[in-house]
């Protein structure tokens, strides 16, 4: 849309003769141009997609043929045998369960607390407003490698190890701070007259939060929400420190399972038990990845 | 700041609704942090009692461990090509995809899509992308391009490896910071450029004169969020080859881990823990230092 506003007046020439309009030859150059953007644009997208394409068209191949054939190829013959395999060795079943619980569970704290917070600083205001935002924003900068020690300590202090709770704990408290700073950006949209409105009709801080302004954020939940599933439906890092039982793992402690004693792997179920994990979260961005989009561009420009 | 939106409130409203986030956000992330400081100035094994060794961790670090310093250099090295290749990719594409007239969601979309995958599943699938025996996708296609001679086993060599674990990584994201440029290039005035080029200016003009000093603070914010992200980088090196072959693709964080969790030598792993967050912060801080002053250039 905006090239084509661009379009008449651009090129590089300044000469008289070139300069005048609808020249059939600019037009043709800038064509070219254009295609040679999209050409390059689509190329990357395919390196870019490929991989996880050729992921989904291993999970179908049979074992022979992908030992011995080309990887570029499409499969001699489909087989859903990895799927079969994949679900006999390990707990995909519980393991997304598992992904499920902890994903729900941290979203529940990250939307409730980080709207409250939110709601403190933005909308009831307090003197030291500023330095709390401030020790929010550590949060942010400070990789969560700096925890797991600590934790670790503190978790076997209390029993905590080995629990729900060990891997909702942090994932929640690290992303709260993005989560406050997006509330309270879109608190600050909210006219100071629908309070007021409120207030008079006698209604308190509590009141005025559940009725007026938690209704009203739920956009922005949603956009809170599937940002903080790609990170939390997919941590490593806390679940691998954290869990130890085989009951409680979540999808990519999982999908360890499937190397094998002396690192043997059977790629094609290992592949068919990856597809079935990242479909879940596939299918959700590819319905809802306007939001997503929105979300993740919201998150960094208006900072 | 301290305006309350509310014509009333009292005190006990506030403190209401803020000290359940605090006290997650102060017993998951703050706490940490202190004790982290903590440890570090003291030599435990987590079983034995705590022996306060004052500062002799951090001369062991900076002075008599060879592999600290290993991990270091090898993680600037993860930061730079993660940078160039999610930071440069991603202006780069943002750029080509402003220019592109129909199916710019489409590639919104799609360009993002591996952002989404767990890094499990990219490791897995990078070991096979990467293979030598059976024949992976990137030496089938040296093979292809005539270029049989380079096929190797990419995660075996010590020359390759930390290239070989950090563009994943780069692969990954170079997604999201894509989305956020494209976004601030959209917001670039068209009669700017349009008013440029009509004097003469050529691309490369227009890009550094009007588009790169408008983008600049979205620029600064893109280029924050990749480097913390890529120091704190730990999942794809620790699932692809953990470190090795030797300390070849050891990271800071994998050094710390296997120190904390492999030798349980938790206060040494905490000075290293310190360090990293110690080197976000001085990257946060050359950043902001290093493009602030290109501006008043």
């Amino acid at each position: 849309m905006t090239a084509t506003v661009l379009s008449p007046a651009s090129g590089p020439s300044t000469t008289p003769e070139s300069s005048r309009p609808a020249s059939p030859r600019r037009r043709q150059r800038l064509n070219v141009h254009r295609t040679l953007a999209s050409v390059v644009i689509w190329l990357i997208v395919v390196v870019q997609v490929y991989p996880l394409a050729w992921l989904f068209i291993t999970s179908i191949r049979t074992e022979q043929d992908f030992a011995s054939g080309n990887p570029f190829a499409l499969p001699t013959e489909i087989t859903f045998d990895n799927y079969v395999r994949a679900f006999e060795t390990g707990n995909l079943g519980l393991n997304i369960l598992n992904s499920l619980i902890v994903t729900l569970g941290s979203n529940l704290l990250i939307v409730l607390l980080g709207m409250m917070a939110a709601y403190a600083l933005q909308v009831l205001g307090f003197r030291l407003s500023r330095f709390v935002r401030a020790l929010f924003l550590i949060g942010i900068i400070v990789p969560v490698q700096i925890a797991l020690v600590p934790l670790f300590i503190d978790y076997s202090s209390v029993d905590l190890l080995d629990t729900y709770q060990s891997m909702i704990i942090p994932l929640a408290a690290f992303s709260l701070p993005m989560s406050i700073y997006l509330f309270s950006s879109f608190y600050e949209y909210i006219p100071r007259e629908t309070y007021e409105a409120a207030s008079i009709d006698g209604a308190g801080p509590y009141r005025i939060f559940g009725q007026i302004t938690f209704p009203l954020s739920v956009n922005t939940i949603v956009t809170v929400v599937l940002v903080n599933s790609i990170f939390i439906w997919n941590d490593f890092i806390f679940a691998n420190t954290f869990v130890l039982s085989d009951g409680l793992k979540t999808i990519p402690l999982g999908l360890q399972n499937y190397i094998g004693a002396m690192g043997n792997v059977d790629w094609t179920a290992t592949f068919a038990a990856v597809c079935v994990t990242i479909t879940p979260l596939l299918l959700v961005f590819l319905v809802l990845n306007k939001a997503m989009i929105y979300g993740l561009e919201s998150g960094a420009t208006k900072g | 700041m301290s305006t309350s939106m509310l014509p009333s409130r009292s005190k006990t409203s506030v403190l209401v609704f803020l000290i359940p986030p605090l006290l997650l956000y102060g017993v998951a992330v703050l706490l940490p942090i202190l004790q982290s400081l903590f440890l570090s100035f003291f030599d435990w094994d987590g079983i034995t009692s705590l022996r306060f060794v004052g500062f002799d961790n951090y001369a062991r670090m900076f002075v008599g461990d060879d592999v600290f310093w290993t991990a270091f250099s090898n993680s600037l090295g993860y930061l730079a090509i993660c940078l160039i290749l999610q930071l440069g990719g991603a202006l780069v594409v943002a750029s080509l995809l402003i220019s592109l007239r129909r199916g710019r969601e489409v590639v919104k979309t799609l360009y993002l899509l591996p952002a989404v995958i767990s890094t499990v599943a990219i490791a897995f699938l990078f070991q096979r992308i990467y293979s030598l025996e059976p024949v992976g996708l990137l030496n089938q296609l040296l093979a292809w391009v005539g270029l049989e001679g380079l096929q190797q086993a990419w995660l075996s060599d010590v020359d390759t490896v930390l290239a070989a674990v950090s563009i994943p990584e780069g692969w990954r994201f170079t997604g999201l910071y894509m989305l956020i440029i494209y976004a601030a290039l959209l917001a670039v005035p068209q009669e700017l450029e349009e008013a440029a080029r009509l004097d003469g200016a050529n691309w490369w003009q227009v890009f550094t004169k009007i588009r790169f000093p408008y983008i600049r603070p979205v620029w600064i914010t893109t280029t924050i969020m990749a480097s913390t992200y890529a120091l704190r980088g730990f999942d794809i090196p620790y699932l692809l080859t953990n470190g090795g072959p030797g300390q070849a693709s050891e990271l800071l964080t994998t050094y710390m881990y296997k120190t904390a969790f492999t030798h349980t030598d938790y206060g040494y792993a905490s000075t290293i823990s310190v360090f990293i967050v110690v080197e976000c912060l001085i990257a946060v801080g050359l950043i902001i230092l290093l493009l602030r002053r290109k501006a008043d250039a």
